[in-house]
């Protein structure tokens, strides 16, 4: 059954050399499906995210991307990092940055055909930037930079997406775009992995993963999303019956607890 | 990408015919007239220009008073040397700073005349000045300061004279022959003045192992030397300047002498633990009216003063 | 207009130095590319000091100075890996350590052998006046190896001034380019060092690259303005040394640096008139 699984984990403990910081973490994602992570900084999302995409390694237990370790299918899974690099210095327009995403498929010297070219178009297209391809990253404002690198993980037209806060910095027109664009990711077959603070978007995954240092609960969105959860997650209280349109948290007490988390 | 590659390439292969075109050796001086000798330091400049008078341009790569040890030429310099007719150069390493402009010249194709080539040259002796294992002043290395010895640089004039004649066609006995007879006054007349001081004063200990052939041709024992090289660049040591200290305390001496590049204060504190005089000694520069024979005469005056 | 060129004809030692110093500035611009992008100013600076020992002790063994450089070099690069993956210490640090560490060892065998003062100078202030043929071959080889595994390498190199994690799970191993950057920065500084000295080859690998990276908007582009700014700075340094006989290796970063200096102002003074323009059209 496990093959057909595209993540498959198993009282999977992840961490740091000289630490745990979760333990014992269990689910299975199949093709189409989306796990949502809510949890503060520091709670241990970005941890999981890194060990999905072979960058931190298993500390315990079984985990299985597309049937193979992480590191192994580490090309066939598109990965946005909460963090880059300083754009105001880099030499680099939006185009360049989204066609990097299509360097995993060819390796070191593999031509890239009309067919990248193509994905790159799309890409750029689905997150509406396509008018921005020829202008230098660091001339473009924040939300626009990151619907650039958005772009990019699109352009690997992979099998998972593994993305980390994709909506930060992203206002309510750009974060609609960004949704369709995973839901037609999701509809293609592909599954996506995402830490996000927007409780509306985690209700709208297969799964959601409340994790504070250790799982709080994992299940459907609106089995496991209650006040009792979210208090333990986040250690504020939260009234859901009164955001219609969905509430963002922005919890900013444990930010970056550990130094490697970054 | 592969634009890049080949614009890259371009520049390469034109840098590479660029440089392979700069190998040949350049012709010499264009304008035609007299010929240009050029001579690295003043003071072989002045015997030079006294031998070649006005047959030919000759120019002296140092300023007078510069340590020839250490002076390094600027760009103007190093045309200078690569467009001379002839190069007079001392040799054994003497000219330090100026190696990789002479190198350059030679590879330009300029004549060179090697002044250590014809004399004997003097090695460093066992029981001179202090062993302190630097490669310069082990026994058996070369000495360059060759022009103490008035009898050395005839040598050097009767050969540079022959070099005239067979590379430039210049005929210069007639000064030759007057500067062979000044030089061999001039060793006399040094001879003589030694002889007025006894034997037993006849102790050397300078700033650096300069004066090892006037030594050697008038008699005098080398003690030692506060920088105990052959040349300026190096430095003092603790443990050598106490072994200095001693020498002097053993063999009597009367005084030291510092030259050009010796550190003031270290010979400052020999002098005040040894009691001896400190005496300011002009071994590597003329005198302001760039004669040989004044600077020669003053050299040996002041050292037969200095221990009397 | 001839005076632009007559020395250079009329001096064989002089086009030499031009040539070595256009080879410098390709390898220099492509390597400090890298360097401005990826923040690496800390461990070139290093590199450029750390090869001091290494080439006192290759001059003191009659060795060419160019073989201790990479010797020197490998230590370094070996030593601050050793640092940062045995202990808890950052890279900063180690970088730090080694740096400090190799100028004092450089420092102390100097001040052990007697005869050197003056070969001092001249590797911290180069001689490019005293480039023959054998050294501008070296360099030439060592400017085709550093843009030869640039060109091969742009994609994982691309990706590593972008992000090292993106690299890292586009399959390239981030270690493994990082490292050769790192070769390829110290092969930069073993071969130029000659030129403008161990003390000034930094300021060849920063100086034109900063100032590209003010002027370009693709990597590729970076690279190009970075050699050509160095090219100039040779070209304009030789010159000024020559008829202004101050020393040529000096003269040429100096010119570099006021290039980077004049660039930014123009930049500062062209983004100023921009936003009066925007402001007074309310």
């Amino acid at each position: 059954m496990t093959e057909a699984l595209t993540i498959h984990a198993k009282g999977l403990s992840i961490g740091y050399k000289e630490e745990t910081v979760v333990s014992d973490i269990n689910f299975d994602l199949a093709e189409g499906q989306s796990l949502a992570l809510i949890g503060t900084n520091g709670s241990g999302k970005s941890t999981l995210l890194k060990t999905l995409v072979g960058l931190l390694p298993i500390l315990q237990g079984e985990l299985k991307v597309l049937g193979n370790t992480p590191v192994q299918s580490a090309r066939q899974v598109a990965y946005l990092s909460q963090f880059h690099a300083s754009s105001f210095i880099l030499p680099l327009c939006a185009v360049d940055v989204v066609r990097m995403g299509r360097y995993a498929e060819h390796g070191l010297m593999g031509k890239l055909t009309s067919a990248d070219d193509d994905l790159i178009h799309k890409s750029m297209q689905r997150m509406g930037i396509l008018k921005l391809a020829d202008k230098p990253l660091r001339d473009l404002s924040g939300g626009q930079q990151q619907r650039v690198y958005i772009a990019q993980a699109l352009a690997r037209n992979a099998e998972i997406l593994v993305l980390d806060e994709p909506t930060s910095g992203l206002d309510a027109g750009a974060r609609e775009i960004y949704q369709q664009a995973v839901a037609d990711e999701l509809a293609r077959g592909a599954c996506v992995v995402v830490a996000t603070h927007d409780i509306q978007e985690a209700m709208d995954c297969s799964l959601t993963m409340l994790l504070a240092r250790k799982v709080i609960a994992i299940g459907r969105g609106a089995e496991v999303i209650t006040p009792a959860a979210l208090l333990e997650t986040f250690g504020i209280t939260i009234n859901l019956a009164q955001q219609p349109l969905g509430v963002t948290v922005v919890e900013r007490d444990h930010c970056c607890d550990h130094p490697d988390e970054r | 990408m592969r634009n890049c590659f080949k614009t890259f390439i371009t520049i390469l292969l034109i840098s590479a015919f660029l440089g392979l075109s700069a190998c040949q050796p350049l012709a010499a001086s264009t304008n035609t007239g007299k010929k240009t000798i050029v001579v690295t330091y003043s003071i072989l400049g002045s015997i030079v220009k006294e031998l070649v008078g006005d047959q030919a341009n000759v120019i002296v790569s140092m300023p007078n008073g510069q340590d020839p040890h250490e002076w390094e030429p600027s760009v103007r310099d190093i045309e200078t040397l690569t467009h001379a007719d002839l190069i007079v150069q001392n040799g054994l390493g003497l000219e330090g700073g100026m190696e990789k402009a002479l190198a350059q010249a030679q590879a330009a194709g300029v004549k060179f005349f090697t002044a250590s080539d014809y004399i004997t040259i003097r090695t460093v002796g066992a029981g001179e000045g202090i062993p302190s294992g630097d490669p310069d002043q082990s026994i058996g290395a070369q000495d360059p300061h060759l022009w103490t010895d008035p009898v050395a640089m005839k040598q050097i004039v009767d050969a540079l004279a022959q070099t005239m004649k067979s590379e430039l066609g210049l005929d210069v006995s007639a000064n030759a022959t007057t500067l062979d007879s000044q030089l061999d006054t001039l060793n006399q007349d040094i001879i003589n003045e030694v002889a007025t001081l006894p034997t037993g004063e006849r102790k050397l200990v300078t700033g650096h192992e300069s004066l090892g052939y006037f030594a050697q041709r008038y008699g005098f024992k080398l003690v030692g030397a506060i920088i105990p090289s052959l040349n300026t660049q190096a430095e003092a040591s603790a443990e050598d300047m106490s072994a200095l200290a001693k020498l002097i305390k053993d063999n009597q001496v009367k005084a030291i002498f510092t030259e050009l590049g010796t550190p003031a204060n270290v010979s400052q504190s020999i002098g005040t633990e040894t009691g001896v005089k400190v005496i300011e000694i002009t071994t590597h520069a003329l005198p302001a009216n760039g004669d040989y024979f004044d600077f020669m005469h003053n050299l040996a005056q002041t050292i037969v003063d200095g221990l009397k | 207009m001839s005076i632009l060129i007559q020395p250079f004809l009329a001096n064989s030692f002089l086009l030499r130095a031009l040539i070595a110093g256009m080879l410098v500035s390709i390898s220099c611009g492509v390597v400090g590319t890298f360097i401005v992008l990826r923040g690496l100013a800390f461990i070139g600076d290093a590199l450029a000091h750390g090869v001091l020992p290494g080439i006192a002790v290759a001059i003191l063994l009659g060795v060419p100075g160019i073989v201790g450089a990479a010797v020197s070099a490998v230590v370094m690069i070996g030593g601050i890996s050793f640092i940062t993956n045995k202990s808890r210490l950052s890279s900063d640090t180690a970088i730090g350590l080694l740096f400090v560490g190799m100028l004092a060892l450089g420092v102390v065998i100097v001040s052990r052998s007697t005869t050197f003062s003056g070969d001092l100078v001249r590797i911290l202030f180069g001689e490019i006046l005293g480039i023959n043929t054998q050294s501008i071959i070296l360099q030439a080889v060592a400017t085709v190896v550093i843009i030869t595994i640039t060109i091969v390498g742009a994609r994982p190199f691309l990706l590593l001034c972008f992000s090292p994690e993106q690299a890292q799970v586009s399959g390239f191993s981030a270690r493994f380019y990082h490292n050769l950057m790192l070769a390829m920065i110290a092969l930069a500084v073993i071969i130029s060092f000659q030129t403008v000295g161990t003390m000034l080859v930094f300021g060849m690998l920063l100086a034109p690259a900063g100032a590209a990276a003010l002027l370009a908007k693709r990597m590729k582009t970076m690279m190009i303005y970075a050699s050509l700014i160095g090219m100039v700075s040779v070209y304009s340094g030789l010159l000024i040394s020559y008829y202004f006989n101050l020393a040529a290796g000096s003269a040429i970063v100096l010119v570099a640096v006021v290039i980077f200096f004049a660039v930014m102002l123009i930049k500062n003074l062209q983004a100023a008139s921009l936003r009066k323009g925007a402001l007074s059209h309310d």
